[in-house]
C-alpha cells in the first residue's frame, strides 16, 4: 500500500461513517412519516365524572376503560392506545372544556362521559373538533336525533325500557307507581315506560322528583296511601334509590315488589347497603358473581379481578366494550390509513360487532338499536338474572320485598 | 286524604325540629352579635361527617359521635369567630362575605378529606321504623327531634339563668350599655359562637343520623337556617322553633299536594312572604328595613 | 368634596387626556383586541378559559357596580344571567330571532326580572343578599318546571351561535372573545361614566346617609332600582352571550351558584371599589383557579378561593387593588 491509501483508511472511516449517520437519519425521517409501519401510540382521551354525584359510575366507567386499554395494548402489536384522563366533575360545562382540552392535545377519538346532561354538550364539542365520541352512559332517545356524524352509544334507553316493561309483563304488572328524577334520561325512560305500560291497559302514577331531594317519605307516602300499587318503579341514580327505600323501609307500603332501573342491580349496593336493596329488581347485564360463557368474557372478568381485587359490574362493562369497539376500529383505521379522514367512524359503522354484551351494530345515526339489556334481582348477596328467560341464572322472588 | 295529610304533617313536624336544631346556633349569634354566620350550615356538616367517620371507623352508633364531634366543630367556630373579630369596619357587611369565603374553605375541606359521595348511617336501630299511632317516622327522626326540644330548653334556661347568658343578652340590646357595666363583648361574642357550635354539632350528628350528607349540602342548610331565622324574629328562641316547624310542615306539604319537585319553592316563597308582609317575623322586635 | 376625589380617582377611561395615558390604553386595547387572538386563536383550550374569565369578569363588574353605586351586596346574581340565558336562547331557537338582538334582548329581560324584586330594595344589607338568593332559586325551580317553555331539566341544546357578520365568522373562539371583550370594555365605559357624573355622586351621598338625601329631594329608591336594573341588564347580556357560546344551557347550569360565587370573590379579590379590580380579579382568579389550582388539587381547588376572600376581606376590605393604589388618594376623604 502506499502512503496516500494508509492516510485514506481512517478518512474513508470517517466517510462510511458519515454515510451510516446519513442512512440512518434518512431512514427515520422515512419512519417519521409512516407511523402505520411500526408500534405508534394512538391518543384516545377519556372524559368522566370522577368526582361529583356521578361519581360511583364515573369511576366504574374508568376502570373499565383502563381494563380495556390494557388488555388491547397486551393483545396488539402495532399499535398501542394512551389514555389522558380529564375529570368533568358531572357538570356539563366542564364536560364541554374538558372535551376541548383533549381535542387540543390531539387525541383522535374519546370515550367515556356519563349522564346526559352532560353528555349531549360534550358530544357537540367533539363533532366540532372532528372526534369521535363514544359512550354508554347517555340513554335517552334526543341524543341520537341531533345530526352528528361522530357521536355513538352503545346503550340506548330502548334497551333499558324494553327490559323493564318485559319484567313488568312477565310478572303480570296491572299497575305501577313511577317515582323518576327530573334529570333528562330518567324522565326520558319514565315516559317510555309509562307509554308502553299505559297502551297495555295498566295503570300508571307517575311522580317526578328534584334530583336534590333527599327525604322521599311525603312522595312514599302518597304511594302507600293514594296509588296503591303492584309495584313501585324507581328510575333514578344511586342516592335516590337509597332515599326511596329507607322511606320505604319506615312506611312500608303494600307492594308486590320494588324495581330500579340502572346502577342499583350492582356488587357496590349489596355490599354497601344488604340491608335496604334486598329482592330489589334492576338492569343488569352481568350477574353476580359474574358468570361468562365465553372465552373473551372469562378473561374480562380474570383480568378485572386481578387489576381492581372486586367483581366487575355492569357500568364497568360498558365502557370496557365500548372502548375495545373504539380501540379495534382505530388501529383497522390506521392500518388502512384513514386516521384523519373519518376512518374511525367508518369502521365502527362498517359491520357489526360481537361483543360481550351481545351484537352491537351502529346505525347511520350512531346508536346501537339492537341493544336489550337484561333484569336482576338481588338475592342475598348475589345478583341474579331474571329476564330475559332464555339468559336467566337463577328465580325470581316475587312477591318479595327489601324488608 | 285525611291519612296522607296527617302522616305528612308529622313528617313536617319531626323534619321541622331538626331545622331548629340547626336554626338555633345561627340564630344565637345573629341575636347577639348581628353577624349572619354563612359558614353555620358547614359547621353543622362538619359535624356530620366526624359521625361519619366516627361510624365507619368505629362501628358504633353515631349518636356518640357527639362528644368527639363538639371540640372539633367548637374549635372551628372559635377560628370563625377570631377572623369575624379581625374585621375593623362595616362589620355587618364585610362578616356577611368573610363568612361566606369560610363556608367555601369549610365545604372544600370536607370534599377534599371526605369526597363528594354521598353518605348515611347504616345502623339499624336508628333506621327502624316507630309508629305513633297511625303514623310512622324513622327512630332516628323521632330521636333528633327530641335532642332539639331539650336544647332548645337548656338554650333557653342559659339565656336567662347563667351569667353568659344573660351578658350575651346584653350584648345584643345595647353593646355599650353593656360594656360599661363590665361585660367584655369580645369575650361575650366568642362564648355565643362557641356555643352555636355546641348546637351545630348536635345539629350535624342528627342529620347524619335520619338522613344523607354530601359537600354541597353545608349551604343549603345555612340558607334554611337563614330562613327560619327570618321567620323567627330577631331573639326569639320559641320563634326559632315555631318557624322552623312552619318550614318543615310546607315543605311537607307542597310534596304532598303538589309535586315534590317544587319542595325547595315552598321555603324560598315563605323566606320571601316572611321578609315582605311580616318584617319583624313572627315574634321578633327589632327593626329590620333599612 | 366627592367631585374632586371622582376626578382624581384612578380610572384608565377617566378624564385622562394626557398623551401617555392615551397611548397606554390604545396599546393595551390594541393587545387584547389583536395581540390575544393572533397568539392563542389556534389552541382551542386556553381561548375557551380567556372567554371564561371575561365572562366572570362582565358579572363582576356588574356586581361591583351594584355594590358601589347601588350600596347591595347581592348573592344572587346567577338569577340574572340564567334569566337572560334562557330569554336569548328561546327568542333564537323558537322564535326565531337573529343572535345579537336577541342577547340583547335577554339582558333587557333580566332587567325586567329584576323589578320583580322591587319589594326588596328596602332591606337592610343582608337580608337583600339573601332575598336575591331566593329569587335565584325560585327562577331556577320555574325554569326547570315550566318544561313546555324551557325544556326542564333537559334543557336546551344546539343553540344557535354566534353569527357571521361582515365575512367574520363571531362563531368561532376568536370570534366569541372579540364580543365578550367588547361587552366587558362597555361595561366598564358606563361604569366608569356614572361614577363621574351626577348620578353617581348622588348614590354616594346616599350612601351616606339616606336620609338626608331624601331630604333635599333624591328620590333614593328610584336611584337604586335603576342601578339594580342595570347591574341585572348587564349580567343577563353576558349570561345570553354565554348561552350562544357554549350552545347548550340546563337549569342547573344557568342558575349555578358559581354565577354569582366566583364573581364576588374576582371582585372583592381585585378591589370591589374600583373599575379595573373586579376585571383584574376576575381574569386572574379565574385563570389561577384553572390553570394552577386544578392540576394541585383536582377535587376541592375552590378551597384556596376561600382562603383567598377571607384574608382579603381581613387584610383589606377595598380589595387588593385599593392596597396598591391607596398612597395615589389625595383629598379630605381619601380614607373612604
Amino acid at each position: 500500500m502506499d502512503r496516500s491509501a494508509i492516510r485514506s483508511k481512517p478518512r474513508a472511516l470517517v466517510r462510511a461513517l458519515l454515510r451510516l449517520g446519513a442512512g440512518a437519519a434518512s431512514a427515520c425521517a422515512l419512519l417519521a412519516h409512516t407511523p402505520a409501519a411500526f408500534a405508534d401510540v394512538l391518543p384516545v382521551g377519556v372524559e368522566l365524572p370522577l368526582t361529583g354525584s356521578m361519581a360511583r359510575a364515573g369511576n366504574a366507567q374508568l376502570e373499565g376503560i383502563k381494563l380495556a386499554a390494557d388488555l388491547f395494548n397486551q393483545g396488539n402489536g402495532k399499535h398501542k392506545v394512551s389514555l389522558t384522563v380529564i375529570d368533568d366533575e358531572a357538570q356539563p360545562a366542564k364536560a364541554v372544556s374538558a372535551v376541548e382540552k383533549l381535542a387540543s392535545q390531539g387525541v383522535l377519538a374519546i370515550t367515556g362521559g356519563y349522564g346526559s346532561n352532560s353528555v349531549s354538550p360534550a358530544s357537540e364539542a367533539a363533532d366540532k373538533a372532528g372526534i369521535v365520541y363514544i359512550t354508554s352512559g347517555a340513554v335517552d332517545s334526543a341524543m341520537t336525533s341531533r345530526g352528528l356524524k361522530r357521536f355513538f352509544r352503545i346503550g340506548p334507553a330502548s334497551g333499558y325500557s324494553k327490559a323493564v316493561v318485559g319484567q313488568l309483563n312477565a310478572m303480570g304488572v296491572k299497575s305501577l307507581s313511577i317515582l323518576a328524577s327530573t334529570k333528562q334520561a330518567t324522565t326520558d325512560l319514565s315516559n317510555e315506560v309509562s307509554k308502553q305500560m299505559r297502551a297495555q291497559g295498566a295503570t300508571v302514577t307517575v311522580h317526578a322528583f328534584d334530583p336534590t331531594m333527599t327525604d322521599f317519605k311525603p312522595l312514599v307516602n302518597k304511594v302507600r296511601l293514594q296509588d296503591k300499587p303492584e309495584v313501585m318503579l324507581m328510575i333514578g341514580y344511586e342516592n335516590d334509590y337509597i332515599g326511596i327505600l329507607r322511606a320505604a323501609k319506615v312506611l312500608r307500603p303494600q307492594l308486590k315488589a320494588v324495581m330500579g332501573a340502572w346502577s342499583i342491580a350492582t356488587p357496590k349496593m349489596t355490599a354497601e347497603f344488604p340491608d335496604l336493596v334486598n329482592n330489589v329488581i334492576g338492569c343488569a347485564m352481568l350477574p353476580h358473581p359474574a358468570q361468562f360463557g365465553t372465552a373473551e368474557g372469562k378473561t374480562f372478568v380474570e383480568a378485572y379481578q386481578a387489576a381492581f381485587h372486586k367483581e366487575p359490574d355492569y357500568v364497568a362493562e360498558f365502557a370496557y366494550v365500548q372502548s375495545r369497539l373504539l380501540f379495534d376500529a382505530m388501529a383497522r383505521a390506521a392500518d388502512a390509513g384513514t386516521l384523519k379522514q373519518d376512518g374511525i367512524a367508518a369502521e365502527l359503522r362498517a359491520k357489526p360487532h360481537d361483543t360481550l354484551i351481545g351484537k352491537v351494530s351502529f346505525a347511520p345515526n350512531g346508536d346501537n338499536p339492537s341493544f336489550l339489556n337484561n333484569m336482576a334481582q338481588i338475592q342475598g348477596d348475589r345478583i341474579v338474572l331474571v329476564w330475559p328467560k332464555e339468559r336467566a341464572t337463577g328465580k325470581l322472588n316475587y312477591p318479595a320485598l327489601p324488608w | 286524604m285525611a291519612d296522607l295529610l296527617l302522616q305528612s304533617l308529622y313528617s313536617g313536624v319531626l323534619v321541622g325540629g331538626a331545622y331548629a336544631l340547626v336554626a338555633l346556633g345561627l340564630a344565637l349569634v345573629f341575636g347577639s352579635m348581628r353577624i349572619i354566620n354563612l359558614a353555620h350550615g358547614e359547621l353543622v356538616l362538619l359535624a356530620a361527617y366526624i359521625a361519619y367517620t366516627f361510624e365507619t371507623k368505629l362501628g358504633l352508633n353515631p349518636v356518640f359521635a357527639i362528644p368527639v364531634a363538639i371540640p372539633v366543630v367548637c374549635a372551628a367556630a372559635a377560628a370563625a369567630w377570631y377572623l369575624v373579630s379581625r374585621i375593623k369596619r362595616d362589620r355587618e357587611l364585610n362578616s356577611l362575605i368573610l363568612t361566606y369565603g369560610i363556608g367555601i374553605v369549610l365545604t372544600n375541606g370536607v370534599l377534599l378529606g371526605w369526597g363528594a359521595d354521598v353518605r348515611s348511617t347504616g345502623n339499624a336501630w336508628l333506621q327502624d321504623s316507630v309508629m305513633l299511632g297511625n303514623l310512622l317516622s324513622m327512630r332516628s327522626e323521632v330521636l333528633s327531634f327530641g335532642i332539639s326540644v331539650v336544647l332548645m330548653l337548656a338554650l333557653w334556661w342559659w339565656l336567662s339563668r347563667s351569667w353568659y347568658g344573660r351578658a350575651v343578652r346584653a350584648i345584643s340590646s345595647n353593646r355599650d350599655a353593656a360594656r360599661l357595666m363590665g361585660i367584655d363583648p369580645r369575650k361575650t361574642e366568642l362564648i355565643s359562637f362557641v356555643v352555636a357550635g355546641l348546637l351545630a354539632s348536635c345539629a350535624g350528628v342528627s342529620i347524619y343520623a335520619s338522613s344523607a350528607i354530601q359537600p354541597s349540602v353545608g349551604e343549603a342548610l345555612t340558607v334554611k337556617a337563614f330562613i327560619i331565622t327570618v321567620l323567627a324574629g330577631v331573639g326569639s328562641i320559641p320563634g326559632v322553633l315555631a318557624g322552623a316547624l312552619l318550614l318543615g310542615i310546607a315543605e311537607a306539604l307542597t310534596v304532598t299536594l303538589a309535586s315534590s319537585a317544587l319542595q325547595e319553592l315552598a321555603g324560598m316563597l315563605l323566606f320571601l312572604i316572611v321578609l315582605y308582609v311580616l318584617p319583624n317575623g313572627l315574634f321578633g322586635v327589632a327593626k329590620r328595613r333599612g | 368634596m366627592h367631585a374632586t376625589e371622582s376626578a382624581t380617582s384612578s380610572t384608565l377611561l377617566g378624564k385622562a387626556s394626557s398623551g401617555p395615558r392615551l397611548a397606554a390604553l390604545a396599546v393595551t386595547l390594541a393587545v387584547l383586541y389583536a395581540g390575544v387572538p393572533l397568539a392563542l386563536g389556534q389552541n382551542l383550550y386556553l381561548m375557551s378559559l380567556a372567554v371564561a374569565s371575561l365572562t366572570i369578569a362582565g358579572v363582576a363588574l356588574a356586581w361591583a357596580l351594584l355594590g358601589n353605586l347601588g350600596g347591595m351586596v347581592s348573592f344572587g346574581h346567577a338569577a340574572f344571567f340564567g334569566v337572560g340565558s334562557y330569554i336569548s336562547a328561546l327568542l333564537t331557537l323558537k322564535a326565531g330571532w337573529p343572535v345579537f338582538p336577541a342577547m340583547l334582548a335577554g339582558g333587557v329581560g333580566a332587567a325586567l326580572a329584576s323589578l320583580a324584586m322591587t319589594p326588596a330594595l328596602r332591606l337592610k344589607g343582608p337580608y337583600f343578599a339573601l332575598a336575591i338568593l331566593a329569587y335565584a332559586q325560585i327562577f331556577r325551580i320555574v325554569a326547570t318546571e315550566w318544561s313546555g317553555l324551557t325544556g326542564g331539566a333537559s334543557g336546551l341544546s344546539s343553540i344557535p351561535g354566534l353569527p357571521k357578520v361582515a365575512g367574520f365568522d363571531f362563531g368561532s373562539k376568536s370570534g366569541g372573545y372579540l364580543v365578550v371583550l367588547t361587552l366587558v370594555l362597555v361595561f366598564a365605559a358606563i361604569y366608569a361614566r356614572l361614577r363621574g357624573s351626577h348620578v353617581g355622586l348622588a348614590l354616594r351621598a346616599m350612601h351616606e346617609s339616606e336620609d338626608a338625601t331624601r331630604v333635599v329631594g333624591v328620590n333614593s329608591v328610584m336611584l337604586k332600582l335603576a342601578m339594580l336594573m342595570l347591574s341585572a341588564f348587564m349580567t343577563g347580556l353576558v349570561g345570553a352571550f354565554n348561552a350562544h357560546y357554549i350552545n347548550f344551557l340546563e337549569p342547573d347550569y344557568a342558575f349555578n351558584a358559581s354565577w354569582a360565587v366566583v364573581p364576588i370573590i374576582a371582585a372583592i379579590c381585585g378591589g370591589y371599589r374600583t373599575l379595573l379590580g373586579p376585571l383584574i380579579g376576575a381574569v386572574t382568579v379565574y385563570l389561577v383557579d384553572q390553570l394552577v389550582l386544578k392540576s394541585l388539587l383536582p377535587t376541592g381547588h375552590q378551597i384556596v378561593l376561600g382562603m383567598l376572600l377571607v384574608a382579603v376581606i381581613i387584610v383589606s376590605p377595598a380589595g387588593l387593588t385599593a392596597l396598591r393604589f391607596k398612597r395615589t388618594r389625595r383629598g379630605v376623604y381619601a380614607a373612604s
